[in-house]
Formats: C-alpha cells, structure tokens, sequence
C-alpha cells in the first residue's frame, strides 16, 4: 500500500518533470532507450566495503608476527615459563612494530590513529579474554562434580571424608532467598525512582542521597542490621531474614540505574501524553514506564547481579545449612555463596570439588536467568505492539 | 499536579466523557470552541517572556501564530492548555476563557482542559510502546475515557488526519516504524480520538518533506470546520494557505518580553499590514 502511494508520488512527479521539460524544449529527437530485458542485467552481488585497505592488512598482520616471534625469542632467551609473561611482551612489542610500521608507510598522524584503534580494540579483548578465563577455569574445575545426583541431593548424610552429596539445597535456598528478595525490592526501587524522576517532590534531593548512601553500604552491614532487629529479636534465622538483607543491598543499585533509564526517556513523550488530557500518574504507568521497560528490566537484572553472589549477609541471616529446608520462612537454609564458602575451607578434596561444581552451578544459575529476563522483556513489548 | 476537583466539577467532566465516548461521526460533533485570551503575561522564573497578549481565536476558524524566534509564540500557544505551567518556575496572569469559562479558574482542572484542548508539538512523538492502533486510542485509555467501538475510532481519526490508506495494512506495528511526516500525522490522529474542541499545532510541519506538509495543510483545513485551530509556523506561505486570522508576535528589543504587535484576518495582515513592523517581517525584510 505505502510502496504504492510513494510509486505513484514517484510517478506523478516524473510526469511532472518530464511535462516541464517538454513545455520548455520543443519535441526532440532523442531516441526513447530501449527498455532492457531484465534477463540480461546481470545479478547484483552485495559486498561490504572494508575499512582497511590490503597493505594495512599486511602491516597489522606483520606487527602480530613481530609479536609473537619478538616475545618467543625473549622467553627462550630469559627463560621466562609464564604464559602472562609471553602474552603481555607480544602486546607491546604488537603495539610498537603497529605504530613504527603506519608512521614509515604514511604519517605520524595515521601512526598515533591506528595505535589507539587498536588499543581500544585490545583493551576489550582483555575484558572479555579475563572473563572467558575465569569462566573457563570454574568450567574446567566444576564440570567433573556435575551431575544429577549433585543438584539433586544434598549434603545432609555425607561424612567430612565421603564422596558423593550435592548442591540441591543451596540451589533452593538461592532461589528462594533472590525471589523473596526481588519482589522486596524491585517494586520499592522503581517506585523511588519514579518518586526521584517523574514526580520530583521536595524530599528527592534527600532521597537521592540516603540511597546513593546505601549503595556505598558494606554488604555485612545489611546482614548485621537484620541479624539484630530479626534475627535476634526470636524470630531465628531463615531465607526471608536472608531475603531481608540482600533487598536492602538491591534497593539503591536498581533505583539509581532506573532512574538512569528514566532520564533517557524524552521529555516530549510526557508532554504529548499530558497534553491528551492524562493525570501524571496514568503517564507514569501507560507511557513511561513501557517504554522504559527493557532499561527497567536490566536495571533489575543488575540488581540481582549484586545481591545473588553475597556471602556475609547470608551467612549473619540465614546462617547456612547442609540440609534441604523448603520453607524460606523457618529455619536455618544454605544458599549457593555460603556452600562455597563454607566446602573451600574444608581440607578434603572432594569437598572443594564440590565447591568448585558449586561456583559452576551459580554462574549458570545467573546466565540463565538473565536470559529469562531479556527473553521475557523482548516477549513482553512484541506481544504489547501486537495486540488489538 | 493532578488537581483535586470539586465534587461538581467532577459531575460535569463524567458528563462530558459520556458525551464525548457516545460521538463516532463527525456530523454529530458537538460545535467547535472559541478561546478568548485576554491580557496573557508570562515568565519563567523573574523573567518577563509574553506581555498583555490579548487575541480571540474564533470557531471554525484556523489562527495563525508568526513571529521571529524567540517571541514567545510557543509559550502563547502552551499557555492555552495548561501546558506552560509543567515548566517548575513559571508563572502566568492574565484570563483565557474556553467557551466563556476560565481554564484557570477552580472550575477546570488541567486534565479536563488539556482533553479538551489538544495539542500537536514539533516534534513528531509517538508512543514508541505502542502500536500504531493503540497510539489512536492511548488519549482515551490515559484520560480514562472509554470507546464502545475503538475499530471505528481508529479508522475514523486516521482517515481525518490522512493517514489511513498508507497504514491501514500495519495497525498493530509499532509507531516508530512509520516516516517522519507519517508520524506527525498519527499524532494529529492521536489528538483528534479524545474529540477536543480545540488544536494547538506549534510548527508541526518544520520537520516534514513539502508532500507531507501538503497532506497535514488540507487535514487542518478539513478539520477546521469542527475544531477550532492554533497554530505557529514560521512559513509565511503556510501561514497564508492554512490560516483565517493572523497575530504577529514581536520583541522590539533584546530584554524586552514579546507582544502582540498586529492581528487581524491573514489577508489584511499580509497585503495591508496598519504596522510598519509586519510588514517587514512578511515581506521578509525583518532584521
Ligand atoms: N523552559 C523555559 N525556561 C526558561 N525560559 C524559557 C523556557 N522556554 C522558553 N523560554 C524563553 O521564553 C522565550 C520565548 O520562548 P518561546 O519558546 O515561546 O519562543 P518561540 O516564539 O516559540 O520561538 P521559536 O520560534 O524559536 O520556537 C525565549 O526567550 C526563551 O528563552
Ligand atoms: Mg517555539
């Protein structure tokens, strides 16, 4: 329909065109070109143009040989073992034959581009080649205690010395603690931060410096603070208590970063929709917040990044425990940070064995929720644009 | 910001509502609105941007608003719904009437004035959560209004602010899926579904191709003889092509706040100008 309408507008002013050049010029010869059969055009083949030309290719390629070879030949001659030791001098070494090579071939000015290209570019890689180790290493020590016996059992009838035994009840006890403390805070958060940004009442300045407070709070501050007014008050150790805690550690790190994805929203999607005659807070609901949504989303989802890692707190509230307790709401639960913590300290291998599957287990844990999460938010606004 | 209506005021705006949600055809519209402003001042903290402004802005009439940059013509133009005072620091005095009644008087909260007196902005903005369907519709569901046949409702506003036939096919895409001068006019039809009686346009064409400002000049002028229209432009052709009445805002000197300096029909203001002032500015020999 659309393509329709513009081919027509098209069309219209191709005529318009061509009747002014005939009113202007009287009628001409030239021959009409032939329209061509579209058999005999040849098929288009799309290509994307590269940023480098070939002997940039070749200098970036030689610089990296330089690299390697330079550093390989330093590690033989100084006998130097470590692999950090190899990788850092070929980074340099890389980073200079870059530099001397742009600065001979064409200018310093080039030179000094190239060089911080690639600086940057090597700087992400390190990121995220620290990462891709760390994660390696817990893969490597992790993956031979993982089965199903170990996340479905727990650790209640195994010996200091015994094989066997699991990560079951700290599993649950995670998952309790992180929903109980999720729908503590999230809603407080984003709440607050609509309170810090859309109605920007009087108190925001103080409220916005308590939380910017909290978030610099020591996470075993959180812990002692309901391990005194819960804990100690006879209501005992649980996951709620532990839930307790790691929400007063979520509550700023969401509301500041929603607050962040607040700001981005333009100013003139709350004008147009109070201009239709909307009080604030149906804005607020129906407007902002949609569209905020995915930044709302990953504010949350770096909220529970903070919080499922804890140790301290956990360890003051929930105190930890080796055997599965379903209810979040009675009695001493483990979680997966304090299983660590707590296997890693025992002398016996197979204990850290299991510690290590235990970190494994966290970490696939958190991915997978995270997944869920943009999985849901993407989900979330397709159906929203659909319906109707 | 939301005002606290009195229990009256309150009767009155459900009846509207009732009024308003029953009406689908445009021959039942209820006949359009006449605003009159009259000494309308402004500032924005201590400084005096808009003096004495008075100007009626009849039914069924388009009324332009020209000026160079700077004079306050959009602070005019918010002012007439109620927008200008979301700004924290600003203030205004002075009347302006809706059919007789002050908008700023306790008998009107500003939700009940702004569904009543719409409003087009610069800037094309749809809400970008939204489908191009429910963006229609979001003026009712955010002014708590309700719609037996929402169908309908899109269609008709679409066909109003002539976009229908190019979007009819993609009602559930998004809003940010459309062009720009496509997104102005699913503004314009975003608008119309609250049935003002009256529409503020403040340059709504100064971001739009000459075939999409062309299509928007014929909406106002269909559009016009039902709602009663305001708008800025800077286009002194526009101006002369879309509006019946024209006021000419000015600030004489850097300080100074803008005044009304002449209005009056658009084809005096532009062919027998009685200020020396406006017809510099429309003839283009202005500073
Ligand atoms: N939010 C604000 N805070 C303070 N001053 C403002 C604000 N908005 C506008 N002003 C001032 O008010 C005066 C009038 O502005 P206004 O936007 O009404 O001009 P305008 O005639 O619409 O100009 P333009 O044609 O460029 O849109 C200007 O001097 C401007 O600096
Ligand atoms: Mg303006």
């Amino acid at each position: 329909m659309l393509e329709r309408l513009f081919a027509e507008h098209r069309l219209q002013l191709e005529v318009d065109v061509h009747m002014s050049l005939l009113d202007e010029r009287p009628v001409d010869e030239t021959p009409v070109p032939e329209p061509q059969d579209p058999e005999l055009i040849e098929e288009q083949v799309p290509f994307r143009p590269r940023a480098l030309v070939r002997s940039e290719r070749i200098e970036i390629l030689l610089a990296a040989a330089a690299g390697v070879t330079g550093s390989g030949v330093m590690c033989l001659l100084f006998d130097w073992t470590h692999v950090l030791t190899f990788a850092i001098w070929a980074l340099l070494i890389f980073l200079v034959s870059i530099y001397l090579l742009a600065r001979d071939s064409q200018s310093p000015i080039v030179a000094t581009d190239r060089l911080i290209t690639t600086l940057v570019w090597t700087s992400g890689g390190i990121a995220v080649a620290v990462l891709a180790w760390m994660l390696g290493y817990v893969v490597v020590k992790g993956i031979a205690g993982l089965n199903y016996e170990y996340l479905t059992s727990d650790m209640s009838k195994v010996g200091p010395l015994d094989d066997g035994g699991g990560v079951f009840h700290a599993l649950v006890g995670t998952l309790e603690q992180m929903l109980i403390a999720s729908v503590l805070s999230i809603p407080i958060a984003i709440l607050t931060a609509v309170y810090l940004h859309e109605i920007r009442g009087r108190l925001a300045g103080i409220v916005r410096f308590v939380i910017d407070a909290m978030s610099g709070l020591p996470s075993i501050v959180a812990g002692l603070f309901i391990y005194t007014v819960w804990v100690l008050q006879g209501r005992g150790p649980s996951g709620l208590a532990a839930g307790l805690a790691l929400a007063i550690l979520m509550i700023p790190t969401v509301t500041r970063t929603a607050e962040e994805m607040l700001k981005t929203i333009d100013d003139g999607l709350r004008e147009s929709a109070l201009a239709l005659g909307a009080p604030q807070w149906r804005s607020v609901m129906q407007v902002v917040l949609p569209t905020a949504r995915s930044g709302l989303i990953t504010a949350s989802i770096l909220g529970v990044a903070r919080a499922v890692g804890e140790t301290a707190p956990v360890l003051l509230t929930a105190f930890g425990s080796s055997s599965i307790n379903w209810s979040p709401f009675n009695g001493p639960q483990a979680d997966l940070p304090l299983y660590i913590y707590q296997l890693l300290r025992q002398p016996n291998p197979a204990q850290i064995a299991r510690a290590w599957s235990g970190a494994l287990v966290l970490v696939l844990l958190v991915l997978i929720l995270f997944v869920l999460a943009r999985v849901i938010g993407e989900r979330g606004a397709r159906v929203r644009g659909g319906s109707r | 910001m939301t005002t606290v209506q009195s229990p009256q005021t309150a009767e009155t705006t459900a009846a509207n509502r009732q009024v308003v949600s029953s009406e689908i055809l445009p021959e039942e519209l209820h006949p359009s609105s006449r605003i009159d402003a009259t000494d309308v001042t402004c500032w924005f903290g201590k400084r005096k941007v808009l003096e004495r402004c008075t100007l009626s802005m009849e039914p069924g009439e388009v009324t332009a608003l020209i000026g160079p940059s700077g004079c306050g013509k959009s602070t005019f133009l918010r002012s007439l719904n109620r927008m200008h005072e979301l700004v924290p620091v600003a203030a205004i005095a002075g009347t302006i009437e809706l059919d007789g009644v002050d908008i700023y008087s306790e008998e009107m909260s500003p939700t009940e004035v702004r569904s009543r007196i719409g409003m087009v902005f610069q800037k094309p903005n749809p809400f970008p959560a939204m489908s191009i369907a429910d963006n229609v519709l979001a003026g009712l569901s955010l002014s708590g209004m309700s719609n037996e046949d929402p169908k309908a409702l899109v269609e008709q506003c679409l066909r109003r602010a002539g976009l229908w036939a190019e979007v009819s096919d993609r009602l559930n895409e998004g809003g940010m899926s459309l062009s720009g001068g496509q997104q102005q006019r699913l503004c314009i039809a975003r608008a119309l579904a609250v049935h003002p009686d009256v529409l503020l346009m403040d340059e709504p064409c100064s971001a739009l191709d000459p075939i999409s400002t062309r299509v928007i000049e014929q909406t106002i002028r269909e559009l016009c003889e039902e709602i009663t229209i305001v708008i800025v432009t800077h286009n002194m052709q526009q101006a002369q092509r879309v509006s019946d009445k024209c006021a000419f805002f000015l600030v004489e000197s850097i300080g100074d706040p803008g005044r009304i300096v002449e209005a009056g029909p658009t084809t005096q203001v532009f062919e027998n100008p009685s200020d020396p002032r406006t017809y510099d500015y429309v003839t283009g020999q202005f500073g």
